[in-house]
């Protein structure tokens, strides 16, 4: 019905740029005040990589959090129907019908699921569904002091992370596990 | 690496539901199986019946009480996700239960009941209906809607982990056929045992019965477990790095040491040591007890870390 009366139905995407990263954590603590997310947890992460030899070295940061899938794992193998996915592609749990049985946590071939031990139930990046739905960019997004993450629809040609994924290279997680990543990583 | 979400509780759930899938089988075999007298193993086919439904209920349990909010356990059956191996087998666990406690019903000795009922008190008489006079004629009807029930509680198991196509170490549908024919044979090995452990003691035909199924069951377990090592090696390097887990990993001892050298071929070497009057010379078998119930135990623990190991193993492997 939508595609008939030419309403295009959005497709909400994280564009990264991993090498503006300076793992300052900003992203991770914004997130922690905007969901309130236990002590402990954390919906989003840096995952750190060094090498090389005294004095050739390097260090890169990544950042991570729920990919929201295009094909997701876990909703797939939810047995109440908690884990869902919204038409805009947000991957989300509705905390009522979650059982807490943690098969979704052991699905997410990202480890972006965690068991909340105050609320007995899985959480996870909702993406800031919350604000997203007030027009605002996510908190990760917005407080991030050197723009590593461009949020944003890539069903809206005009966007800017349609225009990053059209005019860079760049690469998703893990693509053989077949959940078709939305977190493309600019190379 | 991802902290493991499933402990002791769900390998304890995998373990038993596994035992009663495998205690409903034989005992719904034998419940058809006849030579020119009547039901030829009628001892099997009722103690099968009266333990099936107790490991399954205790497992259950314990799976209840695994959840975040174990309250919560019924939002299980007001739906149903055809895509969720958990939503298809807590469907089947429903049905078989039900099916293993109706069997144990139509099952129970012709004493057993009358005397229960006796001794109710008055305002629950009511509840007499159930010593029916013809409950033995649902013995097999029951066997025969309870098979297919136990074979999908049996191989379920193995489809909840195999299904997850982020955990390489779980991602073949081996581990379904292995988590099979190990459930039925920890069936047959409580029947080993608990047949053993009564006063008549395990006759002949029923020990031939039991040991030739076990035998088997053993047999396919060992040949599902040997290529599921061989193709895991000749997967992808995910898949390959996954197994090293238990080639030289944490779980290598536990896997070929307690599991595959004590827990599968020591006792199918016992078992097979006990049946050579009946393959060689088709003379009676008469088990010893000691050996009988110390196979059958070992059965038991093989079953028991089979499961331990897949399920921690398989939690601790990630895509590289």
């Amino acid at each position: 019905m939508r595609e008939r009366l030419g309403i295009k139905r959005r497709r909400y995407a994280l564009a990264v740029d991993a090498r503006k990263c300076i793992n300052c954590k900003a992203c991770v603590v914004a997130c922690k005040a905007e969901n309130d997310v236990p002590l402990g947890r954390f919906r989003n992460r840096i995952n750190e990589e060094s090498g090389g030899a005294f004095p050739r070295l390097r260090a890169s940061f990544e950042p991570e959090q729920c990919h929201h899938c295009a094909s997701p794992s876990c909703v797939r193998v939810c047995p109440t129907g908690a884990s869902y996915q919204r038409s805009d592609g947000l991957v989300l749990v509705e905390g009522d019908d979650c059982i807490g049985c943690g098969y979704c946590i052991i699905a997410c071939p990202y480890d972006a699921r965690f068991f909340n031990e105050q609320t007995r139930i899985v959480e996870k990046c909702t993406m800031c569904a919350h604000r997203v739905d007030a027009g605002k960019p996510p908190a990760c997004v917005e407080t991030c002091p050197t723009r590593v993450r461009v949020f944003g629809d890539l069903a809206d040609s005009g966007s800017e992370v349609r225009h990053l994924l059209d005019s860079r290279r760049s690469h998703v997680k893990q693509p053989e596990t077949g959940n078709g990543p939305h977190i493309h990583y600019l190379d | 690496m991802p902290e493991p979400r499933w402990g002791f509780l769900i390998v304890a759930y995998l373990f038993l539901g596994g035992m009663s899938a495998g205690l409903f089988f034989v005992s719904a075999l034998a419940t058809y199986l006849e030579d020119g007298r009547g039901a030829a193993y009628s001892r099997v086919a009722r103690v099968g019946a009266l333990l099936a439904p107790w490991p399954v209920s205790l497992g259950s349990g314990l799976l209840v009480f695994d959840l975040g909010h174990w309250f919560r356990f019924y939002k299980l059956f007001v739906t149903f996700q055809w895509h969720s191996p958990m939503s298809i087998g807590a469907w089947l666990l429903a049905g078989f239960s039900g099916i293993t406690l109706a069997a144990f019903w139509a099952w129970l000795p012709e004493t057993t009941l009358p005397w229960l009922v006796r001794r109710l008190p008055k305002r629950l008489r009511f509840l007499s209906f159930v010593d029916h006079p013809s409950r033995g004629r649902w013995r097999r009807p029951l066997a025969m809607a309870g098979l297919p029930f136990s074979i999908g509680v049996g191989i379920y198991t193995g489809v909840l982990l195999g299904a997850v196509q982020a955990r390489p170490f779980w991602n073949t549908n081996l581990v379904a056929q292995m988590f099979l024919f190990s459930a039925l044979s920890s069936g047959c090995a409580v029947l080993i045992l608990a047949l053993g452990a009564s006063r008549e003691g395990l006759d002949h035909s029923d020990a031939k019965l039991l040991y030739s199924l076990d035998i088997t069951l053993l047999v396919l377990e060992l040949f599902i477990v040997l290529p599921y090592v061989i193709h895991g090696k000749l997967s992808p390097l995910s898949v390959q790095r996954a197994l090293d887990l238990i080639l030289g990993g944490p779980f290598t001892v536990a896997f070929w040491g307690v599991f595959f050298t004590l827990g599968l071929v020591l006792p199918l070497a016992i078992e097979l040591w006990e049946m050579r009057p009946v393959l060689l010379n088709r003379a009676p078998l008469h088990p010893g007890r000691l050996l009988a119930g110390v196979s059958a135990a070992l059965v038991l623990v093989g079953g028991f870390t089979l499961r331990y190991v897949f399920v921690s193993a398989g939690q601790m492997s990630t895509f590289q």
